[in-house]
């Protein structure tokens, strides 16, 4: 069941036009910076953008800070969204449960198959933006650390590929929303767009003083927290935070999932 | 298993995440019999106290100046999230982080550094005692001895302790004598054992701190030397100032000097040094800045353009939370005065008054 999910989403055309156009946006950064050599102003624009003038092996960093904070949780509410949802909607879901799978194990099937697209988008867009970046825009012996600190190509890989897998941990909250929203409805633009609702008032409520208390639970409140590994020392405490939070989102949304969907009346 | 029963391990489930964390700050408190003079002189005495940790500052002061004025408004009024590792007073390293980058000040005996990392610039300066605030300034332990330095045992009283950065502090309250200060009472939350200040709260009129700054993660081992040793990175723009900030280069280079009193209120440093003067005692200060045209007119504008401005003989004034700013009027033979501090407008005006009928005073 795990290997027909993962086969289909792998085959599917929409897989692929999603992750092309996820790196269509860092991809035309690069190009720009590399003509103009105009980075943003301190402060305004997407985080390492202004380091990656000078080296170009930080734009896989830059590269998902750009595409993070909306079009990257697009794409996995769609996906997420139409996995059990889109079933339904063409009318396959009955026919998927005829097969001798229980639903719990379904579900998981669908799960692990979303699980390998988010990672599958965020390696595309880190490797599209390495490639890019160097090309681009050259790279340099020793990279400077946020701290203004030397760092290693080993330390610059090492903390790349844990910023790469808190990305990853944080699309997981999403696509656990979303997941859920699929199992309550027929329609697939519906479970997306509640999950994008939810990120939406969530990046709302971060901007309101009125709303501190809630902040620390916002599911996207810790997402831009992989800079903190490129300070030194490393800043764990907003990662670790997010890495606990968004591991609640998931397992709540989740349970909510196998909750209403293993007891769901299947009509379509 | 039945429906209701998934979804009671559900709910019960989420009711264990949601409630866990608001347990565990409603843990009891034990209080601490210490007098409010002793903890007074424990933050008194805590200068040479080695800590590292994490804070955040939050201000509730919108101030109406411009970039000229470094980061000012942005300290005053906005969140700001602090690394710290302090060695010693002349030996530390504050950085103020954003989620793009961070700025970082890093103190030694030769000097000042600022590091941007997204200006990749590395900016040596000499730290020169009249200067503006900046973010080293809203490090907890700094601002509670700023704020209690030359407090006396009679202003404090003691508050109950409150848990910070997972210590047991217990608080003090400061109300200040002084009546030209518009500082109602600060409120500290002190580590009875180190006596830094974990939490310090600003008020001014109202029930709204003007400004609280909080440990969120606090060590009092010493930090390593490496810690608070900056070298650029070899890619960084690296440049030299002769001075911080304005007011730090109108002290050095503006061709008058402040005078002894004002207001009322005594110079606080060596008379007739530098330009700028700074005035008073405790939560009562006050600083005037000889302002040039071109740092002076812009300024004169972004102030008259703010809701709560007031024109008038003496100039333009805004009330900011506990904060004045006066700007003295465009004369022909003297200097354009910035006034500011946490006193009143009378304390203001009456200081803009004798600046502008006293004697002029010329380097």
């Amino acid at each position: 069941m795990i290997g027909v999910e993962l086969v289909k989403m792998l085959r599917r055309p929409r897989t692929w036009v999603t992750i092309g156009l996820l790196n269509g946006l860092p991809t035309l950064v690069a190009i720009l910076l590399a003509l103009t050599d105009l980075g943003p102003r301190p402060g305004t624009g997407p985080a390492f953008l202004s380091a990656v003038l000078s080296d170009g092996t930080l734009f896989p960093l830059a590269a998902l800070a750009i595409v993070l904070p909306f079009f990257l949780p697009i794409a996995v509410a769609v996906v997420a969204g139409d996995s059990v949802a889109g079933e339904a909607q063409a009318g396959t879901l009955r026919y998927v449960l005829t097969r001798p799978v229980g639903r719990t194990h379904l579900l998981f099937a669908k799960l692990v198959s979303v699980i390998a697209f988010v990672l599958l988008a965020v390696l595309v867009v880190a490797a599209t933006g390495y490639v890019v970046g160097t090309l681009l825009l050259g790279d340099q012996p020793l990279a400077s650390s946020v701290s203004g600190t030397s760092l290693t190509p080993a330390q610059v890989t090492g903390r790349t590929v844990l910023s790469i897998l808190y990305v990853v941990l944080s699309m997981l909250g999403v696509a656990a929303i979303a997941l859920f929203l699929s199992t309550t409805t027929d329609s697939a633009l519906g479970a997306a767009l509640g999950a994008l609702a939810v990120l939406v008032a969530s990046s709302v409520l971060f901007t309101l003083d009125a709303a501190a208390a809630l902040q620390p639970y916002l599911p996207t409140r810790y997402w831009l927290a992989f800079v903190d590994l490129f300070r030194d020392p490393i800043l764990w405490r907003d990662v670790l935070r997010g890495v606990l939070l968004q591991i609640i989102y998931v397992a709540v949304f989740l349970g909510a999932s196998w909750a209403n969907f293993t007891t769901k009346d299947i009509t379509s | 298993m039945t429906p209701v029963r998934r979804w009671l391990l559900v709910a019960l489930g989420v009711c264990v995440l949601v409630l866990t964390p608001t347990a565990i700050r409603s843990l009891p408190v034990a209080d601490s019999d210490v007098s409010a003079a002793d903890l007074l002189q424990r933050v008194q005495d805590s200068a040479s106290v080695p800590y590292s940790g994490y804070a955040e500052a939050v201000g509730g002061m919108q101030l109406p100046v411009s970039d000229q004025f470094s980061d000012l408004a942005q300290l005053l009024g906005e969140r700001t999230r602090l690394r710290v590792w302090w060695r010693a007073a002349d030996d530390w390293r504050v950085d103020a982080l954003d989620i793009t980058g961070e700025t970082d000040l890093i103190r030694s005996t030769d000097g000042l550094v600022m590091w941007e990392y997204e200006a990749a610039r590395a900016t040596y300066t000499d730290d020169p005692p009249v200067r503006l605030p900046r973010a080293a300034d809203l490090v907890p332990p700094v601002l509670g001895r700023l704020v209690l330095g030359e407090a006396v045992a009679e202003e404090v009283s003691r508050l109950p302790a409150v848990r910070v950065a997972g210590r047991e502090a217990p608080g003090l309250r400061l109300t200040p004598a002084d009546s030209q200060t518009t500082v109602d009472h600060v409120d500290v939350w002190v580590d009875p054992d180190t006596g830094l200040a974990l939490r310090v709260a600003v008020y001014g009129a109202g029930d709204t701190p003007a400004m609280t700054t909080t440990f969120l993660d606090l060590t009092t081992q010493r930090p390593a030397a490496a810690q608070t040793a900056f070298t650029p990175p070899p890619d960084a723009h690296v440049d030299y100032d002769e001075a911080v900030d304005i007011a730090a280069a109108a002290d050095r280079f503006a061709p008058f000097t402040a005078p002894d009193r004002l207001a009322g209120l005594d110079r606080r440093i060596t008379p007739g040094v530098g330009a700028v003067g700074q005035y008073g005692r405790g939560v009562a200060r006050l600083i005037a800045i000889p302002l040039r045209d071109e740092d002076a007119d812009p300024l004169r504008e972004q102030l008259l353009t703010t809701t709560n401005s007031r024109s008038g003989r003496r100039g333009v004034s805004v009330t900011v939370g506990p904060l004045g700013l006066l700007l003295t009027p465009h004369a022909h033979d003297r200097p354009t005065w910035l006034l500011a501090g946490t006193v009143t407008q009378r304390t203001l005006s009456t200081a803009a008054r004798q600046l502008a009928d006293g004697p002029e005073l010329i380097r």
